[in-house]
């Protein structure tokens, strides 16, 4: 058997990081990896991108150095993705943080909303019933992260978690501050308005829920291929005969729901960001569905069927 | 950074206001229209833009001059120019869409930052409590904006036309040194100026309840836009990344080499 050189450079200064010398031909990548974090113990394997090129893609963890286009002796370029965290903690701070912000402001802790209010409890339903909205979304978004959805990486960045949690945080705070207040002025329209705007929430948490169902079939446990969503048998995904990322869709129509239930102007600016920011992310997917299947359904568009 | 949004992209596209793929691929685009540089018709326009804004500029300074003369005092200039600043500041706002466009290749949200804190002074505070337009600060600012812009929208037109006289270059990356921290201080004495008499009349403070459910303290939110005064301005000031210190620290270097006369 013939064995591998490989040199692993640093991305930005070209410095020699490396040298491995008798790596097997059939090594992965994720092998490589292991084998510099032992010559680097700061740089555990998640933390690194390693590319043929400086300016290129990063590898997969799954290629075959042999299969890869080089010769004998590689050249790799490392690049540190910076500190990573995984997802549980990722998830237990982003999504657990609105739930339990949202409940300190419904039962009115002190310090918040005055002495006289500590511990009171509104008198208008809908203030209840937006609670168990709120509480649910967020519920079943931690269940889904935990036993629904199959990720493709295992950690993300440290640094978008501070970001993501004062989006997340400050919005959820800033929502429950006026939703749960002593003055708070119940929906113009009454129960109407309110049974309504339930419905389109239920409405859209099952359709978000039947999304992601779609998306963890497409995917067979412990792999990381990624498919062309179809609509099935179940009627909420046939929104996937339109649009690329219909569970984006429904998260906004769920928060539009909430919005129009509480009758509240931070909710509905929270909508407005989650769209603009979910259009992006959409966007961005479709671009790579077309990049990546050539026969993928001209008819749909990234978030809104035939607009956007 | 690029690695690191391709494998956080799609799927942390959940998360916040994540910064993933779907930025850096802005930013591409954002790169390439930058290569290409705006059309002809664009920069006739741009030009005729800056020309525009460079006179008007100039309206504020003579009108400044004059009314100073004719006073003998500096107090109370503000009334001399506030039409013509008021409408060439909001001008400005022009420069956001410029950006939007891709005529202009700076960034929209730092230059719509930067453009809406100088009409956000003009409108939201001088103009609207009217009690602090006879204090000195107004004027310490409007000096300030006065001269920066002069020189920034003459730097532009002739950037546009190629023929960038050395001295204009010299002033915007060097007079900034002086006016930079001459309108910052401005500002801020007026928005404390003017912090009484916001809590006193309310003013554009929306209080509970309400059927919108949302309330707005306008005096909080004053006090907190000179909170975001230090941050913004000390990173602008200090951050060795943004080009335009590049440029000004390579002005100058250029002073210093012609000052020594350097034979080349
Ligand atoms: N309120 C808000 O501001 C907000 C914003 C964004 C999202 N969210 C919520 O969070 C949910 C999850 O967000 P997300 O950005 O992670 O959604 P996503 O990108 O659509 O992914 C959901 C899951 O499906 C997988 N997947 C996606 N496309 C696939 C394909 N073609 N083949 C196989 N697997 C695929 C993803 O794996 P990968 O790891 O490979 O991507 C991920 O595990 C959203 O649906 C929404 O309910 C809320």
């Amino acid at each position: 058997m013939k064995y591998y050189e490989v040199e692993i450079l640093d991305g930005k200064t070209r410095e020699k990081l490396c040298f491995l010398d008798k790596v097997e031909p059939n090594a992965t990548v994720a092998e490589i990896k292991n084998l510099f974090h032992k010559n680097h113990p700061q740089w555990y394997p998640a933390r690194q991108s390693l590319r043929l090129d400086p300016k290129g893609k990063s590898l997969k963890d799954e290629d075959i150095l042999q299969n890869l286009p080089v010769g004998t002796t590689a050249t790799i370029y490392f690049r540190d993705l910076g500190a990573q965290i995984s997802w549980v903690t990722v998830f237990l701070t982003e999504y657990a943080g609105p739930l339990l912000i949202y409940l300190l402001f419904y039962f009115r802790v002190p310090f918040i909303y005055g002495r006289k209010y500590d511990f009171t409890s509104s008198k208008y339903s809908v203030v209840h019933l937006a609670c168990i909205c709120h509480s649910f979304h967020y519920i079943k978004r931690l269940l889904e992260t935990l036993f629904v959805h199959r990720f493709s990486h295992g950690t993300m960045p440290l640094r978008n978690i501070f970001k993501n949690c004062t989006y997340y945080w400050g919005f959820a705070a800033w929502m429950a501050y006026y939703i749960n207040h002593p003055l708070y002025t119940p929906p113009a329209y009454g129960h109407e308005q309110v049974k309504l705007a339930l419905i389109l929430f239920l409405f859209c948490q099952v359709g978000n829920f039947s999304i992601h169902i779609a998306l963890r079939n497409l995917r067979p446990a412990g792999s990381k291929t990624r498919k062309i969503p179809y609509p099935t048998k179940n009627p909420f995904t046939w929104l996937f005969l339109f649009i690329s990322c219909p569970n984006y869709t429904y998260e906004v129509g769920s928060w539009i729901g909430f919005a129009i239930m509480t009758q509240c102007l931070p909710v509905a600016l929270f909508s407005l960001v989650g769209f603009i920011q979910m259009t992006i992310w959409a966007k961005g997917k479709h671009r790579s569905y077309l990049k990546e299947f050539r026969d993928y359904p001209p008819l749909r568009s990234p978030i809104i069927p035939f607009l956007l | 950074m690029a690695a690191s949004s391709s494998t956080s992209s799609s799927r942390r596209a959940d998360n916040g206001l994540g910064g993933g793929g779907g930025q850096q691929q802005q930013q591409q685009t954002a790169g390439s229209r930058r290569r290409k540089g705006p059309g002809a018709l664009a920069t006739a326009y741009l030009v005729l833009y800056n020309v525009v804004m460079t006179a008007g500029w100039l309206v504020i300074a003579v009108g400044l001059v004059r009314a100073y003369i004719a006073k003998g005092s500096y107090h109370n200039l503000y009334y001399s120019i506030e039409k013509p600043l008021k409408f060439f500041q909001t001008g400005a706002l022009l420069e956001i869409l410029h950006c939007a466009i891709g005529i202009v290749p700076s960034s929209v949200v730092l230059t719509a930052f930067q453009v809406m804190s100088r009409v956000f002074l003009t409108w939201a505070v001088t103009h609207s409590v009217k009690e602090v337009q006879t204090e000195d600060s107004v004027l310490l600012f409007v000096v300030a904006w006065t001269v920066t812009e002069i020189i920034r929208y003459s730097f532009y037109t002739f950037s546009l036309l190629n023929h960038l006289p050395y001295l204009i270059k010299w002033a915007r990356y060097t007079l900034f040194i002086v006016l930079y921290p001459m309108g910052v201080s401005g500002e801020l004495l007026t928005i404390y100026a003017a912090l009484p008499f916001v809590r006193q009349s309310g003013l554009y403070s929306i209080s509970l309840p309400n059927k919108y459910n949302f309330s707005f303290d306008y005096y909080t939110f004053l006090i907190l836009t000179m909170i975001s005064y230090i941050p913004s301005k000390y990173i602008t000031l200090l951050n060795p990344s943004t080009l335009e210190i590049q440029v000004y620290l390579k002005a100058i270097y250029n002073v210093c080499k012609s000052l020594c006369k350097i034979p080349t």
